[in-house]
């Protein structure tokens, strides 16, 4: 097995400095323009759809965003869907960052929410200042758990994380059906709702803005943790040695490390950390939205991830415009059905769309002819 | 430049819809209620409107609702649970009459939107508002819509024992089964009340149980049918769902029969499906919007049993017997009179 | 628990089945990783091709029209993953992943726009099953292969040709070489994009198969979404069967033996104790793991594969 290959014209010594906020903005805003275009593009075909299946576009449209954006409400609303989003697009673009392919985040996820909703209703009658800090290391470590087994496999015998990752999405919604069916996580409850016990007070999390301002709103202090897990995100790999190697040996493209140039130990912990990640986003879903872990809950935050992480370049801010824009999608797409009656696969297909002229924004990058200064790549 | 130029184009748009009028949110066209009618909203659970189960039924008392009593509606299918919230405020927002939610999955949702809107009515399927702890608690603008599954299931489980019986047919090996979806109790009520009447009405016919796991994928639902079918089975009564219509097949490729859930399903193959086990959400759906419209609408539990013609048994086959249609229609006033009730947990797992 | 219900004929043949539509995908996989375009849209390709064969059925009630609908489908749906990805040199795993959206949503869209709540008609057409008759009586092997569906003999005619194609001739060293090599293949005039071309589409015609197998050989009907995830289960296959047709199957025969057990041991018991319906569904999946992670261990993908070339004399 090869050796990592270092680059040698930099070394621990010379390293390139840490992106400021400033410089990581315009990383990413020089590369967006292009996929802003790319969205109007999209849009228009997405029109197009709409038009053919005998609805207004622009009425459509103007649902959508006003669905997303039109009160404060939504944007709470449209934030709450985001923030799942943040978290498993880090979980997939850390590992992006080293070279691996993490379809994994969906499991991850659900066993992160799955060992926080057991610890805080375990533990329930801790007070918050105790039993928040628990659930959440429940969380996060269920999710490194999950994340570092697919590492090791990797390590130990060579397996093919896509293989890994893949087989344990569906393995957990299975022990999952069990333990919240049948089995040792079932509350007793009544009508039978697949469900866990109930949280204690001390672990949920605060809905953060009080009534006054936005009438209903549900925007919990999930939004804070996300925020500091971006952070860690970006400090981890632009401050530390660790973060340095993974990105110096994600710059070597997807396909050069699944030749197996990443060193064992590596593998474990960026998927150990990639599912601490997930692990953190089930949690905030079950301390923050539900209060328990419902069969379930989570039906394609894991999925959506990639995207996410894809669109965002990998990098801290891209992943939160693209979490956001898939909340919008997500929220916006409800109204655009009960206001405008879309319906919500015409949503799905739009989505599609702007997904897919982004990927190709190559071309369109090549159609709008850049000049003058070239936009500073996103790293990897 | 190009870039601020698209930057720009993108914002203003925008902001121009933001700036739309109407800031609760009542769109100037489409299929959006206005005028003086009563607004109906339908919040669904993430199975989508097509999941040939209780959303396409919801669905359908909808559309019933509007072409006849004079109501506006709005359908909102939820893509996540963690829409269910946002998707029912919505509609208490915009000051919607009724907003009925379908599953209890949804139990907690609707409790929370119901406790913030009061003046808005609230109905679920299949549930009664859970608080945040876990407990039912009964809410005076929500009515809980109660089945009682295992009723349907004691009476096609009625006509399978006295087919099997009588060996009617390809029913020659005294043998039925059941195949649920997943084993949560809306599915294994039907169930149960089939195995009770089964072994009330034949004790010696052999009985069989399986899961397919999945309520969409029907390739798990031939496998469990060719199973069962292997083991003798000549009556398979599916409770799935869209796998469940698998089920179905596996039992008209072998040409023995079997019987349909929820909706009458005698089109989905005709010949071999002899009956079905009704649950008209449907029509609970349309009564509920209905008493909105004549204010008559009754909080807390409704139950919709066969005594009100809620739940009872499809349109029948040729090939079943009279004895059967009778013995299922003396279950029937039986049920109705009290005299008998099925039982609601699975005895063969 | 029986030697039955773990090895008996009606195991077998169900694993068989089971195995069938991932097989199909995977041998899709195989072709176009190999000429190093990654496609992870295969999931689409089946289900384009399961929808539009349903629909062709009904209009048509001919079933080999309906096979070449379900056929074009999901090449259509491929071309737009070719275009993306060799002429755009878009990302292709964002590509992929956007017309897996796509194609749910589009599938969905229409059959509830054309079949509504009624589902679709009950006496479609369907893909014969094979009977052979003289192998009644045969123990075990009469049960086991004695009346597959067509689309399965099918799909075991293509792994062997497909094997023969990659490792034995010609074009299928042509391909190769794409995918490993794509720099150096076109310095001895192999037509990279060509090829690369070929291959995307011809992975989207075999996943399409797959997708045709479901519906129009299995059910019989059309169910949203009712591949259920078999395209991404067999990307896996592929890589645990290390880009190889026959690979491909014995990865996609372990994934349908687990699935078959899955059905056979509910009710089953080991002593006393009766393992919960819901942890059998993890079968196929532990067991793939095991499988490949205990025989398999590391396997390597194509040099070339995911990489977007940029052909001589472009930009």
């Amino acid at each position: 097995m090869t050796q990592i290959q270092q680059p040698t014209t930099t070394g621990p010594g010379i390293e390139r400095p840490a992106p400021s906020v400033r410089q990581l903005t315009f990383q990413w805003a020089g590369g967006p323009a292009i996929p802003v275009l790319s969205v109007v593009i999209a849009l228009i075909i997405g029109a197009i759809f709409v038009l053919f299946s005998g609805n207004d576009p622009v009425a459509a449209y103007a649902a959508l965003v006003q669905g997303a954006f039109g009160t404060p409400y939504d944007i709470t609303e449209t934030i709450v869907s985001a923030i799942p989003l943040v978290l498993t697009g880090l979980a997939v673009a850390i590992a992006f960052r080293t070279g691996l392919f993490n379809i994994g985040a969906q499991g991850q996820l659900l066993v992160g929410a799955l060992a926080a909703g057991w610890a805080g209703s375990q533990f329930a009658e801790l007070p918050g200042l105790v039993l928040m800090p628990i659930v959440i290391l429940f969380g996060i470590g269920g999710g490194a758990v999950y994340g570092g087994i697919v590492g090791l496999l990797k390590a130990v015998r060579g397996v093919n994380e896509v293989i890994t990752t893949i087989m344990l999405n569906y393995t957990i919604v299975f022990v999952m059906h069990w333990l919240l069916q049948a089995g040792p996580m079932t509350a007793k409850n009544a009508f039978g709702t697949p469900a866990s016990t109930p949280i204690g007070a001390g672990a949920r999390l605060p809905v953060i803005i009080p009534n006054e301002l936005v009438l209903f709103s549900r925007l919990h202090a999930g939004v804070v943790l996300a925020a500091i897990a971006v952070v860690v995100f970006w400090f981890i790999l632009w401050r530390t040695p660790l973060g340095y190697r993974l990105r110096a040996v994600g710059l070597g493209a997807r396909a050069a490390a699944q030749a197996g140039i990443d060193p064992a130990h590596h593998m474990v912990l960026v998927m150990a950390i990639a599912g601490g990640f997930a692990g953190l986003g089930g949690m905030i879903e079950v301390s923050g939205v539900f209060g328990r872990v419902y069969d379930g809950f989570s039906s394609s935050y894991g999925f959506d991830a990639i995207a996410v992480a894809l669109l965002g370049k990998n990098s801290p801010l891209g992943i939160v415009f693209a979490a956001l824009l898939f909340g919008a999608f997500v929220h916006g797409g409800a109204y655009m059905q009960s206001h405008a009656g879309i319906s919500s696969n015409l949503v799905a297909i739009i989505q599609a769309f702007v997904l897919f002229v982004i990927a190709a924004e190559a071309l369109v990058r090549s159609l709008t002819r850049r000049r003058g200064r070239k936009p500073v790549e996103a790293i990897a | 430049m190009k870039r601020i130029l698209a930057f720009s184009l993108l914002a203003a748009t925008i902001v121009a819809s933001c700036a739309s009028p109407g800031t609760t949110g009542s769109s100037p066209s489409g299929s959006a209620p206005t005028g003086q009618h009563p607004k109906i909203g339908l919040v669904t659970d993430v199975g989508g409107l097509n999941d040939k189960s209780f959303n396409s039924l919801a669905d359908k008392g909808r559309k019933d609702a509007q072409a006849q009593l004079e109501v506006d509606t709005s359908v909102t299918e939820s893509k996540q649970q963690a829409d269910y919230v946002p998707n029912l405020t919505k509609y208490a927002q915009d000051k919607y009459d009724l907003v009925i939610g379908v599953g209890f999955l949804m139990q907690n949702a609707v409790w929370k939107v119901a406790k913030q809107f009061p003046t808005v009515k609230f109905a679920i399927i299949d549930g009664a508002p859970q608080d945040d702890g876990g407990k039912t608690e009964n809410l005076p603008n929500v009515a809980n819509l109660f089945f009682k599954e295992q009723e349907a299931g004691y009476l096609v489980g009625v006509i399978a024992a006295t087919m099997a019986k009588e060996k009617t047919g390809a029913a020659t090996h005294n043998t039925v089964c059941s195949m649920g979806g997943l084993p949560i109790p809306p599915v294994d009520r039907y169930i149960a009340g089939y195995q009770d009447a089964v072994k009330t009405v034949s004790p010696t016919t052999k009985i069989l149980n399986g899961y397919s796991q999945d309520f969409v994928d029907q390739q798990k639902g031939i496998e469990v049918g060719k199973s069962h079918i292997g083991q003798g089975c000549d009556i398979l009564f599916q409770v799935a769902g869209g796998s469940g219509l698998g089920y179905i097949q596996a039992a008209k490729t072998a040409g023995v029969y079997a019987i349909g859930v929820d909706a009458d399903q005698a089109d989905v193959a005709p010949g071999t499906v002899i009956t079905s086990a009704l649950k008209k959400v449907d029509v609970a759906v349309f009564q509920t919007i209905r008493s909105v419209r004549l204010s008559t609408f009754k909080s807390g539990d409704n139950l919709f049993t066969v005594a009100n013609d809620a739940v009872g048994f499809g349109k029948l086959d040729k090939i079943v017997p009279k004895t059967a249609s009778d013995a299922a229609n003396q279950a029937l006033a039986d049920i109705k009179s009290g005299k008998i009730t099925p039982k609601d947990t699975v005895q063969v797992k | 628990m029986t030697w039955e219900m773990l090895l008996g004929a009606s195991v077998a043949a169900a694993t068989l089945r089971l195995a069938a539509p991932i097989a199909l995908a995977a041998l899709g996989g195989v072709v176009t990783e190999r000429s190093g375009v990654t496609n992870i849209a295969l999931e689409a390709s089946m289900l384009v091709g399961a929808f539009f064969g349903i629909v062709a059925a009904d209009r048509t009630r001919n079933i080999w029209i309906a096979l070449g609908v379900a056929l074009l489908a999901g090449i259509l749906l491929a071309t737009l993953h070719a275009y993306a990805s060799i002429t755009l040199r878009s990302d292709q795993i964002v590509s992929g992943m956007a017309l897996n959206i796509l194609a749910l949503g589009l599938t969905t869209y229409l059959d509830y726009q054309m079949y509504g709540t009624t589902g679709t008609p009950a006496d479609l057409p369907g893909l014969p099953d094979v009977q052979l008759g003289f192998l009644k009586g045969v123990p075990y092997i009469g049960e086991a292969i004695g009346s597959q569906n067509s689309m399965v003999w099918l799909m075991g005619l293509l792994v062997v040709a497909l094997q023969l194609f990659l490792f034995r001739t010609v074009g299928g060293l042509r391909l190769r070489a794409v995918g490993e090599h794509p720099r150096a293949a076109e310095t001895v005039g192999i037509d990279v994009r060509r090829i690369r071309y070929a291959a995307v589409l011809a992975s989207g015609a075999l996943a399409a198969l797959g997708g045709a197998y479901l519906s129009l050989g299995v059910a019989h009907s059309f169910t949203d979404g009712m591949t259920g995830g078999r395209g991404f289960i067999g990307l896996a296959a592929m890589i645990f069967g290390r880009w190889t047709p026959v690979g491909a199957l014995a990865a996609s025969l372990v994934f349908g033996y687990g699935n078959a057990l899955s059905t056979s041991l509910q009710g089953a018991t080991l002593g006393d104790v009766r393992v919960p319906v819901q942890l059998l569904g993890t079968l196929p999946y532990v067991l793939t793991i095991l499988a490949v992670a205990g025989f398999v261990g590391r396997s390597r993908p194509p040099a070339a594969d995911g990489i977007p070339y940029e052909t001589e004399g472009h930009a």
